[in-house]
């Protein structure tokens, strides 16, 4: 009879938990673009990103999103110059879609396939590692996006008639909490 | 509790479960499962003369035609839609002014990097007339045909260096056109080498402006037969801190260089 009981709360309650979402909720972001030139190496560092994640039907969906105004390089000329080379003030967001399987949550390594739009492009990269370390109740994860300028037809700045590298790729450190 | 007293308790949790599961199921379930509802409900007993009464097919106004969205200075930044249940960018709570695509911001910031591209390459222009006006300066006191030191010029060496003096002149007041009138973004407060890129301006410009009057002044006193005296005399001084100022404004807004694995 026990035993009936016991299955019969299991079978009420399984359903439930098997479409429940799991929201997550960005609380802390780095987000940095690397920009080399035979002359210069450059660093614009963001923190002002904002994301939201939720977990169901066993994939995760996450969307972090992010000002193109609000990278820092530490030198405001570049950075305006920047923006524009970007077409920063007509598409002023960077929006990033990660996709990976829910169970790969509780892994080291996060295999994710990224929708990155920027600059008016859309460019997708898949198989993208990320580093998962957990920090009490939050989850870090850190990982570099394999961006280039081609990606967005992004027309390279150049100095001294010499355009930058083609590579700029973008180092993410993000900490999560459930919500 | 008897045994069918049990079972129907497991029947009726089953049920409770299905149920829980059908509420928390998403609403948007595919199109095909919906028509077919829809027919079995109508091929219901009693359904009949209800049916009837309905409009035919043909009698039916057209369904509404999408409306296409463009992107204009007043929308903001609109993304693919994502599929329901995913975050969206509205969601993640930006202010409007924040997310607002601004074509003449991105036409201003065009304007100002097309101008400040002249400005750098006209700016590395001036510096070769600069320079060359620096030793053609000192070269005023040639040696004479017999081997003496001539105290004036001889005429081709001024001509030589008035020219490439007029010519500094010209192109340094027109790359600081380039500069002075590149539009302003509003709101940006100046960061990095810009600031001693622009500060040092406070010293090359006035010395641009100086070092031609003074050399005015020295032509005229030499011209006299005068031997060069006075404030006029401090044309080569002006001169050189003038150029050396022009050149440390433009390794200031190079700065920091990084020659591959030479940091500077």
């Amino acid at each position: 009879m026990k035993l009936q009981l016991a299955l019969a709360l299991l079978l009420f309650t399984l359903p439930a938990s098997a479409q429940a979402k799991t929201p997550w909720a960005l609380v802390k972001s780095t987000l940095t673009y690397h920009m080399t030139h035979p002359l210069h190496d450059v660093n614009g560092v963001s923190h002002t990103a904002r994301g939201k994640g939720i977990c169901e039907k066993g994939e995760c969906n996450i969307l972090i999103a992010v000002p193109v105004k609000s990278f820092n390089s530490g030198d405001s000329n570049r950075d305006l110059h920047m923006i524009e080379a970007t077409r920063g003030a007509e598409y002023p967001m960077v929006v990033v879609r990660a996709k990976f399987p829910e169970a790969a949550t509780q892994s080291s390594t996060i295999y994710a396939d990224l929708q990155v739009q920027f600059a008016g492009q859309t460019a997708s990269y898949t198989h993208v590692p990320f580093q998962r370390t957990r920090q009490g109740k939050d989850i870090r994860i850190t990982g570099t996006i394999p961006s280039t300028c081609s990606d967005f037809k992004i027309v390279r700045p150049s100095f001294l008639t010499v355009p930058i590298s083609n590579q700029i790729p973008v180092s993410v450190d993000t900490t999560w909490q459930p919500m | 509790m008897s045994r069918p007293a049990s079972l129907a308790l497991t029947c009726c949790c089953l049920l409770l479960a299905s149920g829980v599961s059908f509420a928390q199921a998403r609403t948007d379930r595919s199109p095909s499962t919906q028509p077919q509802t829809q027919i079995s409900a109508l091929s219901a007993p009693g359904v009949g003369p209800a049916l009837s009464a309905l409009p035919s097919i043909a009698n039916l106004p057209d369904a509404p035609t999408p409306v296409q969205t463009t992107s204009s200075s007043q929308t903001t930044q609109q993304k693919t839609p994502p599929s329901s249940g995913e975050p969206t960018l509205q969601s993640l709570g930006f202010p409007t002014s924040v997310t607002r695509s601004n074509p003449k911001e991105q036409a201003l910031l065009n304007k100002r990097t097309h101008m400040l591209k002249v400005h750098q390459t006209l700016g590395l222009i001036t510096a070769v007339p600069m320079v060359a006006a620096l030793f053609t300066g000192p070269m005023a006191k040639v040696k004479g045909r017999n081997g003496q030191i001539l105290r004036e010029p001889t005429p081709a060496s001024l001509d030589t260096h008035m020219a490439l003096g007029s010519l500094t002149s010209a192109l340094y007041w027109t790359t600081a056109y380039f500069a002075i009138f590149a539009p302003r973004v509003p709101g940006v407060k100046k960061r990095g080498a810009i600031r001693v890129h622009e500060a040092l301006a406070w010293i090359h410009g006035p010395g641009m402006i100086l070092t031609p009057i003074l050399a005015v002044m020295a032509y005229n006193q030499e011209n006299s037969g005068e031997k060069v005296h006075g404030i006029a005399s401090l044309h080569g001084p002006v001169a050189i801190t003038t150029a050396a100022a022009y050149g440390a404004a433009l390794i200031a807004v190079s700065w920091p260089i990084h020659i591959k694995h030479l940091r500077f």
